[in-house]
């Protein structure tokens, strides 16, 4: 069985971008188009993975993930940041939010998958 | 009855002012045309990407049929399986170049923002009401241009605290990886 990813971004452009990389690879993909769209969708189902952007309306990345990490359900699932930003200080917000990693835009969807596979497996 | 002399500088930075908003307006109306039609661009080529990719996949399941079917021979498959490869280093390319509308689209809106603001400091001018005494103009518009600085030079560091700089790349070379 697919394992399922859970991409949000507000941006519909990076998150087909994203989609795509992923199904690609055999991952089943729901995504959502920012922070808070994504708690609802997190809070639907439990998935095996979270990648999320920083800066979106409504709710940022790093606010989501610290909802997430209360989530009984979400205390072990692997989150990943994909976004613009880059700055050390920004990382090291998202590590003490309860982020697995950091992945900077943009992304090579070969190097995207090999990080995916090596949190999560094929 | 002589105009007095803050209310012609009134006047003046009123038409300073004018200026600038006309200019602001024109400046975040291209803005505004330049995200349309880049997210009309991305949409279409996002579109027809997706369309290429499905028919060259379907194209490689056919050509598979024919490999299984030993309709090929050992060379033809060595050719398709080295086009294959390279269909799949341009694709990535393809995904990863295409990311450009979402860095370019932010630094718009960050543009549009700060446009905004500009606009906003430059209204300070035209509405800026500060009492005066018509014996001391002199020290009435001292006092009113430094308030105007004092203003403007608060809101110049509002703007500036709201529009941290997210997207700080210089091209399209693909990010870095850090896992914790």
């Amino acid at each position: 069985m697919a394992k399922t990813i859970l991409t949000v971004d507000d941006s519909g452009s990076l998150r087909q971008m994203v989609a795509f990389s992923l199904k690609a690879a055999g991952y089943d993909v729901v995504q959502a188009v920012d922070g808070q769209d994504g708690l609802n969708k997190a809070k639907e189902k439990t998935v095996d993975l979270v990648l999320t952007d920083q800066n979106m309306p409504v709710m940022d990345g790093l606010t989501l993930i610290t909802n997430l990490r209360t989530l009984a359900s979400y205390q072990k699932v692997p989150i990943l940041m994909l976004t613009t930003e880059s700055s050390d200080e920004m990382k090291a917000k998202g590590k003490a939010a309860g982020a697995n990693g950091w992945l900077v835009k943009p992304f090579d969807p070969k190097r995207l998958i090999e990080v995916v596979q090596k949190v999560i497996g094929a | 009855m002589k105009t007095l002399p803050i209310e012609e500088l009134r006047e003046l930075l009123a038409a300073v002012s004018r200026h600038g908003d006309w200019h602001l307006l024109e400046i975040e109306t291209d803005l505004q045309q330049t995200a349309f039609l880049l997210n009309e661009a991305i949409e279409k080529l996002s579109a027809s990407f997706m369309t290429v990719y499905a028919q060259l996949t379907d194209q490689q399941a056919a050509l598979q049929l024919l490999a299984d079917a030993g309709k090929l021979q050992p060379e033809e498959m060595q050719q398709l399986q080295v086009f294959q490869d390279s269909i799949g280093l341009e694709v990535n390319k393809v995904v990863t170049g295409m990311q450009f509308q979402d860095m370019t689209n932010q630094l718009l809106q960050r543009t549009i923002n700060r446009v905004h603001g500009l606009k906003d400091l430059l209204h300070e001018l035209s509405s800026h009401q500060f009492p005066m005494a018509a014996d001391d103009e002199h020290e009435e518009i001292r006092r009113f241009i430094m308030q105007l600085n004092q203003n403007f030079d608060q809101g110049s560091q509002h703007l500036t605290g709201n529009l941290r700089k997210s997207v700080n790349q210089q091209d399209l070379a693909t990010g870095d990886i850090d896992l914790f």
